[in-house]
Formats: C-alpha cells, sequence, structure tokens
C-alpha cells in the first residue's frame, strides 16, 4: 500500500524498483486485486504478494480450483495488528510464515455473534430484516470479496433475485450466505466495503460456525475438499433403510 | 378466524419420490391439498438457490423429496442433497427463520405410505409454526 | 409470446369427480400466453388425441400443456401428439392433477379445484420457457440377463435365444425348474408338468446363446438401459456380464402355514405343493379334503392367489379319477373363463364336493384312530357336518421370495407391500418396470398360472429384444449444458457429476466446463453444484424452474384472499 495524495491504495512494484515509502497496516484484499491481474500475467512471471492469513486462505482456495499456478505466487507473510484483528473480530490472525509485522493471537467471540444467537428467532430475522433493508444492491460485498469467483453473479440473475429494484430482497442474503459457505476465508472485507454498514461478516461467521459444526470443515486449506463436493462415503448411513426393501 | 393453511413446495425426483407420490394417488391415500409438487430428474439438482427463493418470496415450507441414500438413480446424486439441504436450513435458522419450515426426506417408488406420512407431518408442522415471516417483509 | 395450449382431463370420474374442471378450463385461459384452453373426456383416448391434434393446428399452437395423470406413464403418448402435429415434442409439458391432487383429495373438491389450478398455471409458466430439443443416442450391448430360472426365466430364454440374443440366464438353485419340479401336472388340461420342464431346458441348453450359471445370485448392478454392467457371484466367485436388457424372472414361494389346520401336528395335513410331490410319485390319494385360502384373503395377507382354486379342482379330479373320493372346503371358488369354469363343473360333475366355509368359522382339523376329521360349519346345511379324510391339503398362496427384496434393491425396482414387483403400468406398460431396460414376468409380479408365466415371459422378452434388436436407445434430450458467459470454471460440476461426463477446457482463451452429452444420464446434479446459473439443464432449466416458483407465489400468495 501507498499513501498518495491522502489515499491508500494499492502499489506494484517491479524488480529492481525502490518500494519508497509502503504501508501495511491498512486491511485490503490483495488477492482480489490479483485475481484481476493474474489473467493479464502472460510472460510466465512470478508476482510476490502480501498476504495475512486471510489472504493465504484466499490464496488457497485459488490454488486448490486451479486458479493460479503455485509456483508463480510468493507470499510475503503480514501480520496483523490488534486493531485490524478487532475490527475483524479475527480468531486465527498469523500467517504461516511472518516476514512483516509482530504476531498477535487472535480473538475467540464475535459479540454481535454471540448477541443474535441469544436472541429469539423473531427478534434475529427482525435485526436481519432491518440490516437488508439498508442493502441498495451495490455488488461492492461480491465485487470486493476474494474468494467469489464468477465474472457474472449469480444473484444478477432475476431467476434468483428479483429485479425489483433495492432493497434485493431476502434471497440476496439467503443464497450469498449459502455459496460463500464453504469458502469464505472470513476477511470482513464484504462487511468493510458494503456502504450500507451492514454486518455481513457476523453472518458469515454463523454460518462458518454452523458448517464447521456440521461438517468439521472450514475453508481455507489447500488440501481439504468441501463437503458439498464429496459423497457421504465413509460416514454412516444407518437408519436410512428403506421400509419396503 | 380460519385455519392457517400453509403452502408448500415440493421437489421429487423423478425415479423415487415422484413415483411414490404416484403410488400415493393410485392407493387413493388421502392428504392435505397444501403441496405442489415440481418433478425434477434427481433431488441432486434441486439448487439450494430456489428454496432459498421459495422462501423468501413467502412459500411457507420447501420439501425436497429424494431417493434413499444408497437407492438413488444416479448413484450418489442424493448424497449431495443430503450434505446441501442442511447448510440451508442453517442458514435459515441464522437469519431468524425457523429451520423446520426446509425438510429433506426420502421416499421410494414403493413407499407411497411414506409419502403420504411425510406430507401430512410436515404440512402439520409447517401449520404449527404459522405463516412464513417474510411473507410480510416483501422488500 | 409463446402460443400456449392447455387441455384438462377429466379422466372420467378419476378426476372430474373431485376437480371442477370446466372451472380449471376458464382459469387456464386467463394465464398469460394461453391461446386456447380445453378439455378432454379422456385425453389419452383416440378422440380425446386427436382433437388435440386439431387444436394444435388450427390455433397454430408452439407449446402444449395436458393436466392429466402422471408424466411417468402418459408423457410419450402426448409427446407423440404434439410431434404427429409438428410441435417438437420438448416443447410439451404435462401437469399431474389425478395422482397428484382428485385422488388424494378426493373429500375436498373446492380445495382440490384451487390445487390444480395453481398446478396448472405453474405447469402453464414453466411451458412458456420450453425450448425445442433434438434426443442423442448411445449403442446397446447386445445381450440380455434373465434372473431366475424357473418356467418365466426359462420361457424368456428360450424366447431370447431363438430370437438370436445372448441370454445369460442366472438360477440361485443347483438345477433348472424351480417350482415346476415339484408339480405333477398343470391346470386345466393336466398336461404333465415335467414333460414340459424337460422341453424347456433342452431348448435352452441346445442353444449356443445360451449361458446358464447355477448356484450364482445377483451380487451388483450399475449403468442403465443399453449398458448394464452386472456382478453375479457364481458359486462364491464373483463374475462380471454385461447385459443391454434385463428380465426379473424370480418368481414365488408357496407359503408354508404356521401350525393351522393342525398343519405339522396332524400326520396327513400337509400343503398343495407338497400333494403334488404325492401326485407326481403316483401313490393312491384316498379320501382327500382339499381346504382354501389358508393364510391368504385374511388380514395381513389381503390378496387372493388366485391359483389355488384352479390347482385344487385340477387335483380333486385326479383324486377322484384315481378311486378316491375330493372335497373342498372354499370360501369362494374362484375359477372365472372359459377353461377354468368349465374344470370346476367338469369336478362338480364328477363327484367332487364343495363346502363352503366362513372365515369367522373356519374348518376345525381332528385326528381320529384312522385318518382325519374335518369339522366344517356348512352354510347352505345350517349345521356342523364331518368329513372323514386320510388326508387334507391345505391350499396356500403364494408369497414373494425373500430375496425378491435384495433384488429390487439392485435393481432399484419397487415392489408392493406383499413383496411382490411392481410394473410401470399394469395397463398400459405390462411387464416393463418404470426403470427403462428392467422387465418383469411370471410369479414375481403376482401369482400366475403356468399359462399366465409363460405369456408374460413371451411378453417381456420381445419388449427386451427391442432396445437390443434396435442396436441403440434413443437419449432424452435431459442432458445438461453450460452456459460459457457464466461459467467460472470453478469446476464443482467437474467433481459432482456422478458420471465424468464434465471437463474443464479452453474454449475461446476462457477456461469453461464442457459437458460431454453421451455420457451425461440427465441427473442434473451439476445444476446444484454450480455456485452460478451457468450449468443448466435440458427441460429443467433455473428460469423453468423458478418460473414455477413465481407462479406458486403468484397464484398462492398474492392472489389468494
Amino acid at each position: 500500500m501507498r499513501e498518495e495524495h491522502g489515499n491508500v491504495g494499492p502499489v506494484m512494484i517491479s524488480k529492481g524498483e525502490d518500494p519508497g515509502d509502503v504501508r501495511t497496516d491498512v486491511p485490503y484484499q490483495l488477492i482480489t486485486i490479483l485475481s484481476n491481474l493474474y489473467p493479464w500475467m502472460t510472460d510466465g512471471k512470478k508476482i510476490a504478494v502480501v498476504t495475512r492469513k486471510c489472504d493465504e486462505k484466499a490464496l488457497a482456495e485459488f490454488f486448490k480450483r486451479g486458479y493460479f499456478a503455485r509456483d508463480r505466487v510468493i507470499q510475503i507473510g503480514l501480520a496483523c495488528n490488534r486493531e485490524q484483528i478487532r475490527q475483524c473480530r479475527c480468531s486465527d490472525p498469523v500467517p504461516s510464515v511472518v516476514d512483516i509485522g509482530e504476531p498477535h493471537g487472535g480473538l475467540d467471540t464475535d459479540a454481535l455473534s454471540e448477541k443474535l444467537m441469544a436472541m429469539s428467532s423473531e427478534e434475529r430475522l427482525r435485526f436481519w430484516e432491518y440490516q437488508f433493508r439498508k442493502c441498495n444492491k451495490c455488488f461492492a460485498c461480491t465485487t470486493n470479496c476474494p474468494v467469489c469467483f464468477c465474472d457474472e453473479c449469480v444473484l444478477e440473475e432475476r431467476t434468483f433475485v428479483p429485479e425489483r429494484g433495492v432493497p434485493p430482497g431476502m434471497s440476496f442474503h439467503m443464497i450469498r450466505a449459502y455459496h460463500l459457505s464453504d469458502k469464505c476465508i472470513e476477511c470482513g472485507e464484504c462487511e468493510r466495503s458494503c456502504p450500507a454498514g451492514i454486518p455481513l461478516l457476523t453472518l458469515r461467521k454463523l454460518v462458518a460456525r454452523d458448517f464447521k459444526e456440521m461438517y468439521g470443515f472450514s475453508p481455507g486449506d489447500e488440501k481439504t475438499v468441501s463437503p458439498l463436493l464429496t459423497t457421504l462415503e465413509g460416514e454412516s448411513l444407518d437408519g436410512d433403510e428403506c421400509d419396503e426393501c | 378466524m380460519t385455519e392457517f393453511k400453509p403452502t408448500i413446495l415440493a421437489f421429487c425426483c423423478n425415479w423415487c419420490s415422484y413415483a411414490g407420490a404416484d403410488l400415493a394417488g393410485v392407493s387413493r391415500l388421502q392428504m392435505p391439498p397444501n403441496v405442489h409438487v415440481v418433478r425434477v430428474m434427481c433431488s441432486a439438482s434441486v439448487k439450494p438457490e430456489y428454496v432459498m427463493k421459495a422462501i423468501s418470496q413467502g412459500i411457507d415450507g420447501v420439501l425436497v423429496l429424494g431417493c434413499h441414500v444408497g437407492d438413488c438413480h444416479y448413484m450418489t446424486g442424493n448424497h449431495r442433497t443430503a450434505k446441501r439441504m442442511p447448510v440451508v436450513q442453517k442458514i435459515l435458522k441464522d437469519i431468524g427463520l425457523n429451520e423446520k419450515r426446509v425438510r429433506l426426506d426420502w421416499v421410494s417408488a414403493a413407499e407411497g405410505e411414506k409419502f403420504q406420512k411425510v406430507i401430512v407431518d410436515f404440512v402439520d408442522e409447517v401449520a404449527k409454526l404459522g405463516p412464513n415471516p417474510l411473507k410480510e417483509v416483501r422488500f | 409470446m409463446p402460443r400456449i395450449g392447455v387441455f384438462i382431463c377429466h379422466c372420467g370420474h378419476n378426476i372430474a369427480s373431485t376437480v371442477s374442471v370446466e372451472e380449471v378450463v376458464r382459469f387456464a385461459s386467463t394465464l398469460p400466453g394461453v391461446i386456447v384452453a380445453d378439455h378432454n373426456l379422456y385425453s389419452c383416448s383416440e378422440e380425446g388425441l386427436d382433437s388435440i391434434r386439431k387444436s394444435i393446428e388450427q390455433n397454430k399452437l408452439d407449446r402444449v400443456v395436458v393436466a392429466a395423470c402422471t408424466p411417468r406413464t402418459h408423457e410419450p403418448l402426448f409427446r407423440s401428439v404434439c410431434e404427429q402435429a409438428g410441435v417438437n415434442k420438448y416443447l410439451f409439458e404435462f401437469v399431474n392433477i389425478r395422482e397428484h391432487c382428485s385422488w388424494i383429495h378426493a373429500k375436498e373438491p373446492a380445495n382440490a379445484t384451487e390445487k390444480a389450478k395453481r398446478l396448472v398455471a405453474m405447469g402453464v409458466s414453466k411451458a412458456a420457457l420450453l425450448e425445442p430439443q433434438t434426443e442423442g443416442e448411445s449403442s446397446v450391448t447386445p445381450t440380455a440377463l434373465v434372473i431366475g430360472g424357473g418356467l418365466a426365466g426359462l420361457r424368456a430364454t428360450a424366447s431370447l435365444v431363438a430370437q438370436g440374443i445372448d441370454t445369460h440366464l442366472v438360477e440361485k438353485e443347483s438345477r433348472l425348474g424351480g417350482l415346476l419340479n415339484d408339480i405333477s401336472a398343470l391346470a386345466p388340461y393336466s398336461e404333465d408338468a415335467s414333460t414340459l420342464l424337460k422341453e424347456l431346458v433342452d431348448e435352452v441348453k441346445a442353444s449356443n446363446k445360451a449361458h446358464i450359471h447355477l448356484n450364482t445370485k445377483l451380487q451388483g448392478v450399475t449403468g442403465f438401459v443399453g449398458n448394464f454392467n452386472v456382478v453375479l457371484n457364481e458359486a462364491g466367485k464373483e463374475k462380471e456380464v454385461r447385459a443391454g436388457a434385463i428380465i426379473v424372472a424370480t418368481g414365488a414361494r408357496d407359503f408354508i402355514p404356521t401350525g393351522e389346520y393342525g398343519y405339522g401336528s396332524v400326520p396327513g395335513v400337509i400343503t398343495q405343493l407338497e400333494f403334488e410331490r404325492v401326485l407326481k410319485t403316483g401313490e393312491k390319494p384316498g379320501r382327500v379334503v382339499f381346504i382354501q385360502c389358508v393364510g391368504s384373503r385374511q388380514p395381513g395377507r389381503e390378496y387372493c392367489s388366485r391359483i389355488c382354486c384352479n390347482t385344487s379342482l385340477k387335483n380333486a379330479l385326479k383324486v377322484v379319477e384315481a378311486g378316491g373320493t375330493a372335497t373342498i372346503v372354499h370360501r369362494d371358488i374362484m375359477s372365472s373363463g372359459t377353461v377354468w369354469e368349465e374344470l370346476y363343473r367338469n369336478a362338480s360333475e364328477k363327484g367332487v364336493q364343495f363346502i363352503r366355509y366362513m372365515l369367522s368359522d373356519p374348518p376345525r382339523i381332528h385326528k381320529k384312530a384312522t385318518g382325519i376329521a374335518a369339522e366344517v360349519y356348512d352354510e347352505a346345511l345350517g349345521e356342523r357336518i364331518e368329513v372323514d379324510a386320510d388326508r387334507v391339503v391345505l391350499a396356500t398362496p403364494l408369497v414373494s421370495r425373500v430375496d425378491s427384496a435384495e433384488v429390487g434393491k439392485l435393481l432399484k425396482v419397487p415392489r408392493d407391500k406383499h413383496g411382490f414387483f411392481l410394473e410401470a403400468h399394469v395397463k398400459l406398460r405390462p411387464v416393463e418396470f418404470a426403470t427403462d431396460g428392467v422387465f418383469i414376468c411370471g410369479s414375481a409380479r403376482w401369482p400366475s398360472s403356468a399359462k399366465e408365466t409363460m405369456s408374460q415371459a413371451l411378453g417381456a422378452a420381445a419388449k427386451a429384444a427391442i432396445p437390443i434388436k434396435r442396436g441403440k436407445v434413443v437419449i432424452e434430450a435431459i442432458t445438461a449444458w453450460v452456459d460459457a458467459d457464466k461459467c467460472a470454471a470453478c469446476g464443482n460440476c467437474v467433481v459432482s457429476c456422478p458420471y465424468e461426463a464434465i471437463e474443464i477446457v479452453e474454449q475461446d482463451g476462457k477456461r469453461v466446463a464442457k459437458v460431454n452429452e453421451t455420457q451425461c444420464k440427465g441427473c442434473g446434479a451439476c445444476v446444484a453444484a454450480c455456485p452460478n446459473d451457468a450449468m443448466q439443464q435440458r427441460g429443467f432449466t433455473t428460469r423453468q424452474l423458478g418460473a414455477m416458483i413465481d407462479s406458486l407465489v403468484k397464484h398462492a400468495l398474492e392472489e389468494s384472499p
């Protein structure tokens, strides 16, 4: 990141170039930028990218799907500072290799998640209804999401999200929650980029917790396959015998 | 006050549950007229998006019926359904809807009586939950 | 804008006695895109089909919706009418308002009518988005597999090999013939059963097309019509065979009484099949009392086994002809039809006695110093009488074999609550299962006489030969395709396909999923796996199913009070 004219933005530094005055403290999904950049990197050269733990997980999701060649991406591990960790209610902030920054431990709980799950379902629905009513369907959440891989989003398809303008209706957020259930790396980019201030990261965290409870799976590990893409093999099929046969 | 009659959408796979529904019909097994069956080839083709679309538009309950695990016409199709639908249910719960509004069950082509039982139970359960609150949340 | 025609079937009283067909027609005519809405007394009758055909032509329809029974039986019929009238058969949509409506809501005509309207609206909304399709083909393994080496299986095999088709005949016992091995003679003309069996076995064995597997059980089946892969267990050894079609001829067994009428405790009380063995030996039968419906037509086993009355009549005649006496104690004699009624009259004239009993007061069997006494309340006389006998023959029903459950499971074919196999449709698709390429004949389907068994076996063999002789099966155009613009090549579909029919390829400089249509079986698993809307199944596109949901929302939630 580099500050120019009072704005902080990502910066590309070529080999041999003086990096100058760069900053590493701004939360920014560099993997989203990398995924836009990658198709243009036709010269076969390598790219190094500053990766926090969530970026590292996002990269794993990319490698898993064969989107990036692993040997062309070099990770520069960045440990998040306390403020960043607090903002993301991040439980897992330390990258596998720390090149920059001081490692700090993660947070165990997300206060809003706890508060929501302590509510009655009616209250919880009222909460989300209030939040989703603010949505103006700007697609910032999907555009800035590092693991939304599609160019054209299913949420733009009128079959699933009515073309009635804004707000887009519940299906928009439910479908997005489902799509991210096996790949969200909890970077919090959706929440940060939401101009309406919807606590989208909290919804991600709620679904992630359920998903982990059900399938013992968390996204961001290159070696594991999403349970949504495996069969029940290896799992007990007992108790599902047809009465007739 | 009139008794609440839920509107229910059911996805039935062509090979087992749709045939089971047909058998229930041939056997004249009586059930409440709230369930509307959409035929698909396999329960694995039921996009969770359909379920969420229906629920968010105010449908009171969605049933997904497939072949018994191990009996899928397409070998492992229903394994995927068995994995996906619980996620849908959890998302419903997380946003404050009752996860019982979505049910996944298995009905074979020979189980007309089971089909009837599933329909009667589910209609009863959804009726008890009351109208889908999203019916009023049409934004 | 599509031009949709909607045809609502009365199905005689089947639909019309519950659903107000006229009201549904009126409603259908108001739906968007509907040019004409009409009704037929029986849409599937020649008259009904003709009127649909004419309506398509007169109104220049390009989409057809029929609301009637189930697509699982009648869809091909209506599709062919569309084709005859020049409309692609995939522009037809079936709405089920009989099995899924009138029959199951018989006591709620008003609600059933409303539901029928909504179902029709859903069907019309899908129909408007249907697209014409062309069908693919796949090759057929020119071999048949017959499961069961009894009369049904032998007859079917004999027919198949006579047609020049290589046939694997699988029998779990060490010899062919099944129940026929135990039977003395066949009703009504008392032909020698062993002669028939020998002729059939010789015919099959003489053919080099017949491959007989004794002591063999079915272990696994994969594949589909034209290309089944079957794993056999031949005396403990696994063996794989391939088949284009499969015939189930696993038969039935006789019900063994559990102590009724002194069976097992009073000497001389035997089952009909045991009596057949006695008759085979040529032993003098003596005084014989037959008791009918032992273990059938009663709570728990309600069905009539159909063949036991005629068997008793045939055997009673044999007893009388051998100088003995015969009494048939029955609930009703079921011997309908010309030859069977003649058999009954013949038995009657030759001195066979008939006594009717009631389920509430069944005969009682006592052991006597010499022989057995059967005490029966004779309805006609209004008094209890005693008949002396040397043998009491219990006419027990045929019941399903225990291993039919396993066969059903392996082949994914249904059985009824008594364990007999269920045909696709008793009238429209006899001897066929709903699963393409799998057929059924003989007593595995329902207790059948030898003659019926052989007719069914010939029917099943003829039907099984169709795909084999054609050499190809048409693949229904319900395969998947990719909208390349939307595909992000995430590979979810590749992993989800049970048939490995999808791969990621480079196309116009972009990585996209590609479906191999000959491998695709049209399950749609990839559609649901796709995080986008890129993967689509023909005839079940997300737009089509989405329109059905929208239609239900509109008609059930928005337009109702």
